[in-house]
């Protein structure tokens, strides 16, 4: 599938049809929990207190749902209306008392069990900055949405300048010593590369975690970052201002692919393309058969 | 949406000063119970601006029914006991307001609140 984000605003792409997706399709609530409990993993959350959370891009609340189970209260913002909607029927329903309550098939001996929902809901855009009171929140987390702030919809959408203001919102609202994860797909190193300049330029330390780095589909980046007040300054102080950066041109060249030169083909398949090709398999976890002096072998021609 | 959400947000429209706290105008406002838990209002009590709870109260006071516990007009220092918690409790987690305004004290500028989610998107021109 191509990129969604190819395709225009995240408001219009997350429609009602898309939305529903979100909550009927087994396997996306699954890797959407799996990378929110990942997440939660790398905010080293004092375990025995309610943290006061933010959800950047929270869209049907399935990462909210971890977070409940967690035993937090959390507030959730989204651009899409429509998966908000599902979000808010998810919360209305826990309010019924018809919750039905996803099996914990991982450890679950500390997972709370609570019947209400303790998110809250706002329709935002996050590029536009955040619209909350300084030091408000304990942690941070974002699911597979950081990404959609490297594509511009409009011509008054400059990506880096909507960057450098969420981050330096972000940066404005953690408490003293609070986290950040916030998990994102790239669509080019570049685009790793843009995401995390920019929120180093505000004063965050931290960097960027890959799970799978070998493998195309489970491969997933982390945002890691922290507030550190202490060394923030100088950072600040040798940062430019957002008017001298914004010539910098982001991603217009990496939006189209860069023309890459047409290789001729010969021989494709010799000895060392494919041991190769096995070593790479056997990286990512494969089981692949031994390098034999038969690999690469041919076979005997028929009569 | 919550009180206690309400509580941390501000308008960050081009031109505002400080932008908090916001008007509540309220239009329809509901009460989800849920269970109280001290530990929870004690320690979002530090981060709590105080002023604006009472405020945001008033302003949806005569939406709410039933009517809520009276709280305090300014917080006791020292220990504050659980009755006082929690009506603060509910107060804070049980009024939700499902439609109706914010509005930014400096500007003016309206954010509406539609089935419980307040839209704070703004045009790039506002920013």
């Amino acid at each position: 599938m191509s990129r969604p984000e190819l395709s225009g605003h995240a408001s219009i792409f997350y429609n009602e049809r898309e939305a529903r997706k979100y909550n009927s399709s087994s396997r996306m609530v699954n890797v959407q929990r799996e990378i929110t409990l990942r997440a939660i993993e790398l905010l080293l959350l004092s375990p025995d207190k309610a943290s006061y959370i933010l959800d950047i891009g929270c869209g049907s609340g399935l990462s909210g749902q971890v977070l409940e189970e967690k035993g937090h209260i959390w507030v959730g913002c989204d651009v899409s209306r429509d998966m908000l909607q599902v979000a808010h029927e998810r919360i209305d329903d826990s309010f019924d008392g018809n919750n039905k309550n996803v099996e914990n098939d991982e450890g679950s001996d500390e997972v709370h069990d609570p019947p209400l929902s303790t998110g809250d809901l706002l329709h935002h855009d996050m590029g536009t900055g955040l619209p909350f009171r300084p030091a408000t929140f304990d942690a941070c987390i974002s699911i597979s949405a950081l990404q959609w702030l490297c594509y511009s919809n409009s011509a008054s959408q400059n990506p880096k300048r909507r960057l450098l203001r969420f981050f330096s919102q972000l940066y404005a609202i953690l408490k003293k010593s609070a986290r950040a994860v916030l998990q994102f797909y790239p669509e080019t190193a570049e685009q790793a590369v843009l995401i995390s300049e920019c929120a180093t330029a505000v004063g965050f330390g931290g960097g960027v975690v890959v799970d799978y780095p070998n493998s195309t589909k489970a491969k997933k980046h982390y945002l890691v970052l922290s507030c550190d007040r202490t060394s923030s300054k100088q950072v600040q102080q040798s940062m430019p201002s957002v008017e001298e950066q914004t010539h910098v041109s982001v991603s217009a060249a990496s939006r189209k692919g860069i023309d890459k030169p047409i290789r001729k083909k010969k021989g494709i398949k010799t000895k060392e393309w494919i041991i190769k090709k096995k070593e790479t398999q056997r990286k990512r976890g494969k089981s692949v058969r031994p390098d034999t002096k038969y690999t690469a072998r041919r076979r005997p021609t028929k009569f | 949406m919550r009180l206690l959400t309400h509580n941390y947000l501000i308008s960050n429209v081009k031109g505002t000063k400080e932008g908090y706290p916001l008007q509540i105008e309220a239009e329809e406002v509901v009460i989800e119970d849920s269970p109280f838990d001290q530990e929870l209002v004690t320690g979002i009590l530090p981060k709590l601006n105080y002023e604006a709870v009472i405020g945001a109260l008033h302003q949806v006071a005569d939406k709410v029914e039933p009517k809520p516990a009276d709280i305090p007009e300014k917080l006791p220092e020292g220990e504050i006991d659980t009755a006082t918690l929690e009506a603060l409790y509910h107060v804070l987690f049980n009024i939700h307001v499902i439609e109706g305004h914010l509005v930014c004290p400096d500007t003016g500028r309206k954010f509406p609140i539609k089935q419980g989610i307040p839209n704070m998107i703004l045009h790039e021109d506002e920013i």
